[in-house]
């Protein structure tokens, strides 16, 4: 290992502009003549919208437009998508109801996007919002997740009981034999609470419009700045992916609420021809709350089944997904493909079969979140795994080694094939590092001071780095999970690597130079690398799921990078 | 209209504002300087952390009007002239007590009104008490608290070899 190659413990690249202050996060960017833009947003969570009134905020100082869906309706730009096709049982495709950047028609959660204010400042913009009158019909709303179904309340037309799709996965009849056999039955109702991923950067968006030549800037807080010109390309259709450029500078933290591409980010590109003007947007942190994308929110009966053994035979499970007012960009995919693939765990258990019911409510979007499914699995497993030793009178760990799988590969009934493990070493060194031999001198200790003591365990297993395209394809998703690299190696013997993953806090810039330092021999300081454009970089899927060191830093790998020799010729024939 | 001056990292800066116009949209629009960051509306956050006359102060709770010949210093006013990072600043890099750098400024501006409150050598809960006020979501703190340890110690004398972060 060199002293700068893979593994070696390096000050980051990137820093240095973080520490001083000149780091370029979205709001920091300011373009001549730009506008501000402020987004008058529902109060309840479901209305029909009955008037739109804007002629005295129009009248108000500095005040450019004021633009509504039926603007958007009129000069044809689609809705925001879900590219991620889930099938019911049945085969027939998910319910999507409509997701207009500016509401049509109907709002459908407190902080929807009813109207797009836009001023030369913000306060005017701000200011101009309290005068536009807003005629709402209010309707009842349906925010719980387990009763969404039956509600009597519907959120889109196109889904009468508010399901968005009906989805299994798993071996129903081997699951409900081994039920039907079990000598012990583990049941349990669990709720996975909804949250909000509040990164520290809020999340803002500068629309631009060059009229000389018809083209399209858009610096946003993204994930995936690729991602975002092909959705607003292709599908919303702002523009010819030719014509729109997409900047992602530095951003501040996305966990997941940032890959998707959002109603602000859209207005703001579509209304920069409108007014002439740059417009600029940054979002207040409740606003955040209200409408970043949410995580989680499941509701689910989850049993156990367990032979005389303690061994686990089989695992069932109902989940119902709330996936919110309406579908986000990945939103389908999370309580399916990302999450029912996980329930073996890192057990062997031979039957598993799940079923899920995603649900629409007057609630903000849920999608990808910090694990994106992952976690919800390792929950419910866990939780299952722990109740039934604890009913069983087996120790927890104990009850885990039993279980593990510890035959490779190992095929489990959902999907994924394990190619190597060995949970029962790292739960070896968990108990000897926790000493677990100890614990029950030390609760005994703690009881004596009126103190509750504990000890609890996970195993878990993730899916990261989701590939390859051919299966994900097969499995409904609308674009594929490969990366982009290209590497530029100039005259004088610098290396430019220009990358489709994106570093809102990763560290790219340094560690993909370490490859690149390992695998060419040149110094750290003289590799750089280039992301978050559309412009430099051709092509690429962004940064999520723990993709970029196996995605992103693979890409780089298969790329033809010289041999360490010609780089040094090059450098000498100055 | 009112008129505000001030000085801002050793320069003094008068202009013509909206008076509800905040410290923090004075510093980032009218003074241009985006290393003081918002990161939410209820002052808990503290990505806007500034010094004014000595003492952090969230310049997202502060009129720029309630600064009238105050001497304001932001993140892009504490390294030397010829770029030589303050201590805190190289504590902070040295010890990976950052991921996204979108807090950093506000913890390295109330990082060193810490040492200047409570001195160099800080015990870990004493550092952690005092971080009350600053919000990541990426590191988990840990670093942080020790990029602080280490700015801390730095910042008594003259400058010490720093060791390379541990993880």
């Amino acid at each position: 290992m060199s002293a700068t190659g893979i593994g070696a413990s390096v000050r980051r690249k990137e820093d240095h502009r973080f520490i001083t202050g000149s780091g370029r996060y979205t709001d920091d960017i300011n373009r001549p003549g730009q506008a501000h833009a402020y987004f008058l947003r529902s109060p309840h969570a479901h209305a029909t919208i009955k008037r739109i009134d804007a002629s005295r905020a129009l009248a108000m100082p500095g005040v450019l437009a004021v633009l509504t869906g039926d603007d958007l309706a009129a000069d044809k730009i689609g809705g925001l998508i879900c590219g991620w096709m889930i099938h019911n049982k049945d085969g027939s495709p998910m319910r999507a109801g409509g997701h207009p950047a500016l509401a049509q028609g109907k709002v459908r959660y407190v902080g929807d996007h009813v109207a797009v204010i836009i001023a030369d400042t913000l306060a005017q913009a701000r200011d101009a919002s309290e005068a536009v009158v807003v005629d709402y019909g209010v309707l009842p709303a349906v925010v719980d997740t387990a009763t969404a179904m039956t509600s009597k309340t519907v959120v889109h037309d196109v889904a009468p009981n508010n399901s968005v799709y009906n989805w299994h996965l798993g071996n129903k009849d081997d699951t409900e034999k081994a039920f039907k056999a079990a000598r012990h039955v583990v049941k349990m109702n669990i709720v996975n609470n909804r949250l909000a991923p509040n990164p520290m950067e809020p999340r803002a968006a500068i629309g631009l419009y060059d009229k000389a030549e018809d083209h399209y800037t858009l610096y946003t807080t993204s994930q995936n700045p690729h991602v975002a010109r092909l959705v607003l390309s292709a599908f919303i259709g702002i523009a010819p992916e030719n014509k729109l450029r997409v900047v992602a500078p530095d951003v501040g933290g996305g966990f997941g609420s940032k890959i998707f591409i959002y109603a602000e980010e859209t207005v703001c590109v579509w209304a920069s021809k409108k007014v002439g003007r740059p417009v600029k947007w940054n979002s207040d942190r409740t606003e955040a709350f209200l409408s970043d994308a949410h995580g989680r929110d499941h509701v689910t009966e989850a049993q156990m089944a367990i032979d005389e053994n303690g061994k686990i035979t089989g695992l069932r499970v109902h989940t119902i997904a709330n996936l919110g007012a309406y579908l986000s960009t990945f939103s389908s995919s999370v309580p399916t493909y990302l999450y029912a693939p996980l329930l073996s765990g890192q057990y062997n258990i031979p039957a598993i079969y799940a079923e899920v019911d995603a649900v629409y409510t007057t609630t903000a979007p849920v999608d990808a979140y910090r694990g994106a499914g992952r976690p919800e699995a390792t929950y419910v497993v866990e939780r299952l795994v722990e109740v039934a030793a604890r009913q069983l009178g087996i120790d927890p760990a104990k009850f885990r080694q039993m279980n593990y799988i510890t035959k490779f590969p190992h095929q489990t009934p959902v999907i994924m094939m394990y190619d190597a493990g060995n949970y029962n070493a790292s739960m070896k060194k968990a108990l000897d590092a926790a000493d677990y031999k100890g614990f029950g001198k030390r609760r005994k200790e703690a009881e004596k001071r009126g103190k509750l003591r504990g000890i609890g365990f996970s195993s878990y297993i993730e899916a990261c780095g989701i590939a390859p395209s051919a299966a994900v394809g097969s499995l409904g998703a609308g674009v594929g999970l490969w990366e982009s690299a290209e590497v530029r190696v100039n005259p004088i013997g610098t290396v430019e690597i220009l990358t489709g993953s994106h570093s809102h806090g990763q560290g790219h810039e340094t560690t993909f130079a370490q490859l690149v330092c390992e695998r060419l021999g040149v110094p750290l300081e003289s590799v750089s690398i280039i992301h978050g454009d559309t412009d430099k970089v051709q092509m690429g899927m962004g940064t999520y799921g723990s993709r970029s060191g196996a995605v992103g830093m693979s890409a780089i790998s298969s790329s033809k990078l010289p041999r360490r020799t010609s780089i040094s010729r090059t450098a000498s024939s100055r | 209209m009112a008129t505000v001056s001030m000085t801002v990292n050793g320069k003094a800066v008068t202009a013509d504002i909206d008076p509800r116009t905040l410290l923090v949209q004075f510093i980032r629009e009218n003074q241009l300087l985006t290393g003081t960051h918002v990161g939410c509306d209820t002052s808990q956050c503290g990505a806007c952390v500034v010094h004014i006359d000595g003492k952090a102060v969230k310049a997202c709770t502060t009129l720029a009007l309630q600064c009238q010949g105050a001497n304001v210093v932001t993140i892009e006013g504490i390294a030397a002239a010829d770029g030589t990072l303050h201590p805190m600043q190289e504590a902070f890099r040295e010890h990976h007590g950052l991921q996204c750098g979108f807090c950093t400024p506000g913890m390295i501006m109330s990082a060193i009104d810490i040492v200047n409150r409570k001195g160099n050598d800080l015990d870990e809960h004493t550092i952690r008490e005092e971080l009350e006020g600053n919000i990541c979501r990426c590191t988990g703190y840990h670093n942080i608290v020790r990029a602080v340890d280490a700015g801390a110690k730095a910042m008594a004398g003259p400058a010490k070899p720093m060791k390379h972060a541990a993880e």
